[in-house]
C-alpha cells in the first residue's frame, strides 16, 4: 500500500509538470453569454430550447446571415423561379442540396401535392438535414413563411416538430455533438436539434423524457460558463462533419470507414496524419510517408482557403473586378464590423458537380494565389506550356490513396436495403479491414475556371442506375423499390428464384445484378404491381472535381512519361462500371459536357469505361498524340526508298560483275572548300540527332531508357544549330555567288535531267560514263539541283518554322496558337522529319554513284575528288551547251 | 595534297564541337545537391589482424597494455590526457560562481547515483584504466590505460570493480581480436550510464548495438559505429556531454550535425526558415528512448524499506523510480552552455535545485530550441548547511549495505571533505540530458502541426514568444532581438 502511494504521488508529481505548461492558454475573445429562448428568455429558467437567433443575435446580425447563407438556404428560395430544363434531372426541384435530386442520396423531394410522395420537407429535414445546417427549408416554407406558423399540412405536423434555426454551433464550438443532434432530427424533435448539439458541451443533459439545462454549466448571473461553451473559428472538424473525411490525429492509426458517405465521391481525406500512419490497409503503405493533406499538415485551415466573404484579412476582389493598377485596396471593413455582420458566403471554387454552383461563383484564391508556380519549377521543361493546360491539382494530386465510388447501383437493393455500390482504389469490398486498399489515378478533364481558362484537372467519375417510372419520369421511391425486392426483412421468393442463380438459397454479391431480361423483367413486373407504370432502367454518369488531398513537390508527379507516353494518363480510358445493369448504357449529367469532351465506350468483357479526346481540347500531347496516318505515310515513303536503293545497288553490284569494270579517264580536283566541308557535316550530325532526338520525343517508349526532358532540350539546341548553319551557309552561298550552282537552268534542263535519270536507270548498270561532268564550278547534276532546291527552298526552312513555333510555344503562345497551335504544327514536323530521313537514304546511297563508290564521300571528307574527265569525250551537244553556260 | 586522316580528325572534331559546346551551354543546369554529407565522413583504415601478434600469456590487463606499448608507444600518454581516463575537464571560467573551474566526473554530483567520492571501486568499473580505488589513485602509470575495453572485438572483455579486468576474461583472446571501437566497446559505458541499460540518457541504449533504422537512421541504415561522428585523433573522441562540464557546444572538441550536414540542408525552404531558431535534433527526434525504456525520476528518500524489487520501479538500496518508453523530449533555448550546480552550493530546498540548466532565451541569438531528457530527482541534503550531501554507498559502511543514511553521510563527508551537520532530508533536482542520438528516418521527423496547432508540444508563451509564431511572427518579432 504504502509503495503504491509513494509511486502514485512521484507519478502525480510527474503529471503535475507536464500538465503545468499546458495550461498558459490563449486569451479568449468571446465573452460569456445567456442561452435565450426563442421569447428571448434564458433557458435556464424557462427550460425551453435555445434560439441561435435569439442567443447570437444579441450581439451578432443573425437575419442579415441567415439572409444569405448558402449554407442554410440550401436552394430554398430559388425554388419559386426553378426551371426543371436548366437542371440534371428533370425531377429535380431545386438548384441546392435541398431540392436537387443525386443517385448517391437517391431519396427525392416531392412536390407537397405528389399523390407518390416520397420526402415531404418535414421528411426531408428528417433524414437529409443531417447534412443540413438548419434554416431555410429547416424553418421556411417555399414562400418564406415560418414553418410552425403556417397551416398545418398533411404531410408534417410542424407545430409538434417545432423547426430548426439556422445552427450556429454546428460550425462554432469545439466539439458539437451531431449524433445527438441527428437523433433529434430523426425523431422528428427538430425544436430541440440545436440544443441537442450541445450535449457533449455538458450544458444540456439528454433524459429519457426529454432535454434538460444543466444549472452547473451557468454562472450565478445566468450565462453558460466559458468551460463549458465557448464559441470557436471553424475548425476543419466543423467543416469536415459534412463536406468530407476530416481528422486531426498524427499519430494514432484512424481507423477509416473507406469508400463511406463522406469522402467516397472523389477519395479526398482531409488530415496532416503521414499515410502510412493511417488505418488502412493500403498497398505499399511503409512508403507513403507523405500526408493525406499538405495543406492540413501545414497547418493551413478550410476556412484559411474559404474565408467569409468580408473578413477584412482575407478579402480580395476577383481577377475579374480588380483595379488593374491597384495590387491591395486598402480600405477594409472594420473588425467590429465584421463582426457584427460577418458574411456567411464563403470563398469557394467553382463546383461543376453541381448545379447551385455553376452561379459566376469561385471566389476562392486559387492555388496562384498564394503560390508562384514560376518559382520552383525550373526543372520542368516547357513551364507556362505546361502551366497553360495543366492545371496544379493535376500533377500535385497525383493519386487518391482512399478508395471513391465508381458505380452505384439502385436497381437492385442489397441486404441492408440500400444501393450496390462499387468503389474504385480497392481490392474487394473496401469495408472490410483485410481488403487492401491501392487507391485511383484520377482522370484528367478539362475543367473551365471564374477566368475562363481551361485547364486539366483530376476528377472522379461515378456511374449510377436507377428504375425511372411515369410519364415523366422520376425515380422509383425508395419504399416502392423495398416493397419490390422485399417481404419484411427478407427478400422475396420470387426475387431469390429468378436471382439465385447457383441455386444455393441465397442472393450472393454476384447474382445481386440485373444481368439477364428475366431478372429485370421480375423487378419490373414487381415494381408495376406496386402500382408504377413504364417502369424502366435510367443510368448517368457524373464527374467530381478533386481539389484536396494535394501533396507537395516530392510527392507531385515529375515522371514526364506519366504524360508523355504511349501510356499517358491524358486520354486513358477511365474505368466507369463493371457491368451495366439492365444493359442499359448511361447519359451524362453535370457541368462538364462529358458528351462533348470524350466517348464512352462498353466492352462485354471489361465493362463501362470514358475517354476523353484530346482533339477536343486541341490538346497534342508530345510523345502520346500522333496522327497514324502521318507515321505510316512517312513510314512506307522510307520503306520504298530503302527497297529501291536495296534493288538498284543489287543490280549495279551484279552488272558490274558480269561486264566487268570500265575504266573512264579521271582527274582529281579539289572539289569542296574546307567551310563548305565544315557546314555539311555539322549540318550532317545536327540533322542525325535531330532525327534520333525527335524520334524518342514523338514515341518515347521506343526507345524509354533517354530522359524525355533530356531529349527535349537537347532536340531544341540541336535545331538551333541547325538553324545557325543554315543561315551561315545561306550568307557564304550568296557572297561567293556559289548560289548559283543550285538554281537550275531553265534552258534545256528538262532534257539534261532526263540524260541523268536515264543514267541512273540504264547507264549506270553498264559501266558508262557520267553524262555530266563533275566540275569545281559545277558540282550538282540536274536532278540533284532539282532535289536540293526542293530541300532547300522547301523542306528545311518549313521544317524549321514548324520546329520554331513549336519551340515558341512557351514564350509567344499566341503566334503558334493562331496557326492552329500544336494540333496542326506537331504532325507537319513529323511528316517533314519523315521526309528528311527518306531524303538521307536516298542522298547516302547517291554519293555513292560517283566513279567509284567512296569517291564523293571522300571528296567531302577531305576536298579532293576524283571525276571523270570528259575533255576527251566526243561532245554530246546536250553537255556542252551547258558546260559553256556554266564556264 | 593534304593529309587525309589528319582532314577527317580536324573536321570530325570541329564538327562536333560546333553540335556540342552549344548544347551544353544551352543545357539548363541540374539543380546541385544540397549536401553530401558522405564526404565528409572520416576515412577509417582497416584494422590490422592482432590475432597473431599478442602471445601473452596474460595474466592482469596491465600486461595487455605494455603489451600495446611495444609498438603503440605513445598510444597510453595519448589516453592519459583524455577526460576519458582523467575524468576532469581543462579549468573553465563559471559565470555562475564567478571562478576557474575544474568539472568531471571525478568531482561532479548528479542526481542518480550522486558523485563517485567515497564510491569509487563501483564507479570506476567505467574508469578507462586499472585500479582506481580511491582518491588516492595515481594516474601517471601508464601501464594502467586500459586498451581493451575500447579495442575488444572478441565481446568477452569485461570490467570490473576498480577497473580491473573481471574474473574469468580471456585476456589473450581479448587482446588478438583488438580492432578499432564498435558500437558495443563504447556501449559498454555509454548505453549503461546510471547504472543499467538506459538509465541515463534517453538516446543512448542497448537498442543501438543492432538498430533499425527506425531506431537510429545513422546507425541502422548506414551501420555508423560511435567514432563516424565522435571523430577520434590520437585518442581524443570529441564530444562533451553537459553532465559532466559547464558545457561549450560551441567549441571544436563537439559533435554537431553540421559537421556533415548543410547548415540548410532542406529542399523546402520553409524548413531551412527553422534552422535559425530550432536545432535539428528537435524535429528529427520526435520521441526518445523508443525501445527500451528511460529514467525520468529517481526518488532517493523512499529507499531502506523492505518492499517489492524491481530494477524499473523500486529498489531498497536505491528508492523509487519512474521509467518511460517513447519520451516526448522538453524543449527549451540552449546556447550551448549550461549552469551548473557545483559540491557545496547553496540551495533552497523548497525549489527544484536545477543542476545544469541549459542557458539561453528568445533574445539569445546564439539559443536554439533543443530537445531535452530531464531527470527529475529527489536527494539527500544538509538540512542545516543547505547543500547536497556526498553519500558513501557503496562499500564497507555503505547505504546499500546498511540502510543508515546517518553513517554513510558522515563516511562520505570525510572522504568529500564537504562537512556534514547531523541533520539531513531530501530535495528536488532536476538533470538535463540532450538528445541528439536515435536520429530518426526523415519521414518520422515532427511535421508543421506538431508545435503550430492547438495540441502543439512547443509552449510558446513559455518559450518567449507571444504566440505561434506562424501567426505572430518569428522570434526576431515576437519577444527576441525587436
Amino acid at each position: 500500500m504504502i509503495f503504491s502511494k509513494r509511486l502514485t504521488s512521484s507519478l502525480l508529481m510527474l503529471i503535475m509538470l507536464f500538465v503545468k505548461t499546458s495550461l498558459a492558454g490563449t486569451p479568449v475573445l468571446h465573452p460569456q453569454f445567456p442561452l435565450l429562448d426563442e421569447s428571448g428568455k434564458n433557458v435556464l429558467f424557462s427550460g425551453q430550447p435555445l434560439s441561435t437567433m435569439q442567443t447570437c443575435g444579441t450581439c451578432h446580425d443573425t437575419q442579415f446571415i441567415v439572409s444569405h447563407s448558402r449554407h442554410s438556404d440550401a436552394g430554398l428560395s430559388s425554388m419559386n423561379n426553378f426551371s426543371p430544363s436548366a437542371s440534371d434531372y428533370p425531377w429535380d426541384r431545386g438548384s441546392g442540396y435541398y431540392g436537387q435530386w443525386n443517385p448517391l442520396n437517391y431519396r427525392f423531394l416531392s412536390a407537397p401535392d405528389d399523390s407518390l410522395l416520397d420526402l415531404s420537407q418535414g421528411e426531408w429535414v428528417q433524414t437529409l438535414g443531417f447534412r443540413h445546417v438548419g434554416g431555410g427549408p429547416a424553418e421556411y416554407n417555399q414562400a418564406g413563411v415560418r414553418l410552425d406558423k403556417s397551416p398545418v399540412t398533411e404531410s408534417w405536423d410542424w407545430q409538434k416538430s417545432g423547426v430548426e434555426e439556422m445552427n450556429c454551433f454546428l460550425c462554432h464550438t469545439k466539439a458539437p455533438d451531431i449524433e445527438e443532434r441527428n437523433q433529434a432530427l430523426q425523431n422528428g424533435n427538430f425544436r430541440w436539434a440545436n440544443s441537442a448539439t450541445l450535449i457533449q458541451s455538458g450544458a444540456v443533459i439528454k433524459e429519457r423524457t426529454g432535454y434538460r439545462w444543466n444549472p452547473e454549466a451557468f454562472t450565478a448571473k445566468g450565462d453558460v460558463r466559458r468551460d463549458f461553451l465557448s464559441p470557436t473559428d471553424p475548425s476543419n472538424e466543423n467543416c469536415g462533419q459534412c463536406h468530407g473525411l476530416v481528422f486531426t490525429a498524427k499519430d494514432t492509426p484512424e481507423g477509416l470507414k473507406s469508400c463511406d458517405w463522406n469522402t467516397a465521391t472523389t477519395g479526398e481525406i482531409i488530415a496532416p496524419q503521414r499515410i502510412n500512419r493511417s488505418g488502412l490497409n493500403l498497398k505499399d503503405k511503409e512508403n507513403l510517408h507523405r500526408s493525406w493533406d499538405i495543406h492540413t499538415e501545414r497547418a493551413v485551415q478550410c476556412v484559411d482557403c474559404h474565408p467569409s466573404a468580408n473578413n477584412p484579412i482575407y478579402y480580395q476582389d476577383s481577377k475579374k473586378h480588380r483595379l488593374d493598377h491597384l495590387i491591395f485596396d486598402a480600405r477594409r471593413i472594420d473588425v467590429m464590423d465584421f463582426l457584427y455582420r460577418p458574411s456567411h458566403e464563403f470563398a469557394r471554387g467553382g463546383l461543376p458537380d453541381s448545379n447551385e454552383q455553376r452561379s459566376p461563383g469561385e471566389t476562392m484564391r486559387s492555388c496562384d494565389g498564394c503560390h508562384d508556380a514560376n518559382v520552383g519549377h525550373n526543372w520542368l521543361p516547357y513551364k507556362d506550356a505546361h502551366f497553360a493546360k495543366v492545371s496544379c491539382e493535376s500533377c500535385h494530386i497525383p493519386r487518391m490513396h482512399a478508395p471513391a465510388y465508381q458505380q452505384i447501383d439502385w436497381t437492385v437493393l442489397t441486404k441492408s436495403q440500400t444501393a450496390a455500390h462499387d468503389c474504385r482504389g480497392a481490392e474487394g469490398d473496401p469495408r472490410d479491414v483485410t481488403t487492401i486498399i491501392n487507391g485511383f489515378e484520377p482522370i484528367l478533364l478539362p475543367s473551365r475556371n471564374a477566368d475562363n481558362e481551361t485547364r486539366l484537372k483530376p476528377f472522379n467519375m461515378i456511374s449510377s442506375w436507377y428504375w425511372v417510372y411515369g410519364d415523366t419520369p422520376r425515380p422509383v421511391r425508395l419504399a416502392d423499390l423495398k416493397k419490390a425486392y422485399f417481404k419484411g426483412n427478407n427478400y422475396r421468393e420470387d426475387v431469390v428464384a429468378v436471382f439465385d442463380v447457383d441455386g444455393n438459397g441465397e442472393i450472393s454479391e454476384a447474382e445481386l445484378r440485373i444481368d439477364s431480361p428475366e431478372k429485370e423483367q421480375a423487378i419490373r413486373q414487381n415494381l408495376e404491381t406496386v402500382g408504377l407504370t413504364q417502369v424502366k432502367i435510367e443510368g448517368n454518369v457524373e464527374a467530381y472535381k478533386i481539389n484536396h488531398a494535394v501533396t507537395g513537390g516530392e510527392w507531385a508527379t515529375r515522371e514526364c512519361a506519366s504524360c508523355h507516353s504511349e501510356d499517358s494518363r491524358i486520354g486513358a480510358p477511365f474505368e466507369l462500371a463493371t457491368f451495366l445493369p439492365g444493359g442499359i448504357v448511361p447519359g451524362f449529367t453535370g457541368a462538364i459536357d462529358l458528351g462533348q469532351i470524350g466517348t464512352m465506350e462498353v466492352d462485354a468483357r471489361t465493362g463501362l469505361s470514358y475517354t476523353m479526346d484530346l482533339s477536343t481540347q486541341g490538346l497534342y500531347v508530345f510523345g502520346e498524340t500522333s496522327i497514324v496516318w502521318v507515321d505510316w505515310l512517312g513510314f512506307a515513303l522510307m520503306l520504298a526508298t530503302i527497297i529501291g536503293v536495296v534493288v538498284h545497288a543489287t543490280y549495279r553490284v551484279i552488272s558490274a560483275r558480269r561486264n566487268g569494270y570500265k575504266e573512264h579517264q579521271t582527274k582529281r580536283i579539289y572539289m569542296y572548300r574546307f567551310y563548305e566541308r565544315l557546314w555539311h557535316w555539322v549540318q550532317v550530325m545536327a540533322i542525325f540527332l535531330l532525327l534520333i532526338t525527335g524520334f524518342i520525343i514523338h514515341k518515347p517508349e521506343m526507345l524509354g531508357i533517354l530522359s524525355f526532358p533530356f531529349m527535349v532540350q537537347v532536340h531544341n539546341a540541336l535545331g538551333f544549330i541547325l538553324f545557325a548553319n543554315a543561315f551561315l551557309a545561306v550568307i557564304y552561298h550568296l557572297v561567293s555567288g556559289e548560289i548559283k550552282q543550285y538554281i537550275p537552268q531553265p534552258r534545256g534542263f528538262f532534257d539534261q535531267a532526263v540524260a541523268q535519270a536515264n543514267f541512273y536507270l540504264k547507264g549506270i548498270f553498264r559501266g558508262e560514263e557520267h553524262p555530266f561532268e563533275k566540275s569545281r564550278a559545277k558540282k550538282l547534276n540536274p536532278l540533284q539541283q532539282m532535289t536540293y532546291f526542293g530541300l532547300l527552298n522547301l523542306l528545311l526552312p518549313m521544317q524549321i518554322i514548324t520546329g520554331l513555333l513549336i519551340w515558341s510555344i512557351q514564350t509567344w503562345p499566341s503566334i503558334s496558337n493562331a496557326l492552329g497551335g500544336l494540333r496542326v504544327l506537331g504532325p507537319i514536323h513529323t511528316l517533314l522529319a519523315w521526309l528528311f530521313a527518306t531524303f538521307i537514304l536516298l542522298h547516302v546511297y547517291l554519293t555513292t554513284t560517283g566513279h567509284k563508290p567512296m569517291d564523293g564521300i571522300k571528296a567531302m571528307i577531305n576536298g579532293w575528288d576524283e571525276v571523270e574527265d570528259h575533255s576527251g569525250r566526243k561532245s554530246t551537244g546536250i553537255e556542252t551547251e551547258s558546260k559553256e553556260k556554266l564556264k | 595534297m593534304r593529309n587525309y586522316k589528319h582532314t577527317w580528325l580536324l573536321g570530325t572534331i570541329l564538327s562536333l564541337a560546333i553540335i556540342i559546346i552549344p548544347i551544353l551551354i544551352a543545357l539548363p543546369r541540374n539543380a546541385q545537391p544540397i549536401d553530401d554529407p558522405f564526404s565528409k565522413l572520416p576515412k577509417i583504415a582497416i584494422h590490422v589482424d592482432h590475432s597473431a601478434l599478442m602471445q601473452g600469456p596474460f595474466n592482469t590487463g596491465q600486461e595487455v597494455t605494455q603489451a600495446c606499448l611495444v609498438c603503440h608507444p605513445d598510444a597510453s600518454e595519448q589516453v592519459m590526457h583524455t577526460s576519458h581516463y582523467t575524468w576532469e575537464s581543462d579549468s573553465v571560467y563559471s559565470p555562475d560562481h564567478k571562478r576557474m573551474v575544474t568539472l568531471g566526473k571525478k568531482n561532479a554530483i548528479n542526481n542518480f547515483c550522486i558523485s563517485i567520492e567515497s564510491n569509487w571501486p563501483a564507479c570506476t568499473a567505467c574508469h578507462v584504466g586499472y585500479g582506481w580505488e580511491d582518491e588516492s589513485y595515481d594516474f601517471s602509470h601508464k601501464e594502467n590505460v586500459d586498451c581493451l575495453v575500447c579495442h575488444d572485438h572478441s565481446g568477452g572483455y569485461k570490467k570490473s570493480k576498480k577497473g580491473n579486468p573481471a574474473k574469468g576474461v580471456d585476456l589473450l583472446a581479448a587482446a588478438r581480436s583488438v580492432g578499432a571501437p564498435t558500437r558495443e566497446n563504447c556501449g559498454g559505458c555509454h548505453f549503461d550510464g546510471g547504472g543499467g541499460n538506459a538509465v541515463k540518457h534517453g538516446d543512448l541504449d542497448g537498442s543501438l548495438k543492432f538498430p533499425s533504422e527506425r531506431i537510429d537512421v545513422h546507425m541502422g541504415r548506414y551501420d555508423f559505429s560511435c567514432t563516424t561522428c565522435h571523430r577520434t585523433e590520437d585518442h581524443n573522441i570529441r564530444g562533451k556531454a553537459s553532465s559532466v562540464s559547464i558545457g561549450d557546444l560551441n567549441t571544436q572538441n563537439q559533435v554537431q550535425c553540421i559537421d556533415c550536414h548543410n547548415q540548410e540542408p532542406h529542399r523546402d525552404a520553409r524548413l531551412n526558415e527553422h534552422t535559425e531558431a530550432v536545432a535539428c535534433q528537435t524535429c528529427h527526434v520526435a520521441l526518445m528512448a523508443r525501445k527500451d525504456a528511460t529514467k525520468i525520476h529517481w526518488d532517493w528518500s523512499t529507499a531502506g524499506q523492505d518492499l517489492p524489487q524491481d530494477a524499473h520501479q523500486y529498489l531498497k538500496i536505491k528508492g523509487s523510480f519512474v521509467y518511460k518508453k517513447n519520451h516526448r523530449p522538453d524543449y527549451a533555448w540552449y546556447n550551448g552552455t549550461t549552469g551548473r550546480y557545483l559540491k557545496g552550493d547553496i540551495i533552497d530546498p523548497t525549489q527544484v535545485t536545477p543542476f545544469n540548466k541549459p542557458n539561453g532565451n528568445i533574445k539569445d541569438p546564439k539559443a536554439k530550441i533543443w530537445p531535452f531528457k530531464i531527470h527529475y530527482g529527489k536527494q539527500i541534503y544538509d538540512k542545516t548547511n543547505n547543500y547536497f550531501l556526498l553519500p558513501k554507498t557503496v562499500g564497507a559502511g555503505g547505504y546499500w549495505t546498511e540502510f543508515d543514511w546517518d553513517q554513510a553521510l558522515r563516511l562520505g563527508a570525510e572522504n568529500s571533505g564537504l562537512p556534514y551537520s547531523g541533520e539531513y532530508d531530501f530535495a528536488e533536482t532536476s538533470f538535463y540530458w540532450t538528445t541528439s542520438h536515435m536520429i530518426t528516418p526523415k519521414d518520422e521527423a515532427l511535421q508543421c502541426i506538431d508545435c503550430h496547432s492547438d495540441v502543439g508540444r512547443l509552449d510558446w508563451q513559455m518559450l518567449g514568444y507571444d504566440g505561434d509564431p506562424v501567426t505572430h511572427g518569428s522570434r526576431f518579432l515576437s519577444g527576441g532581438e525587436r
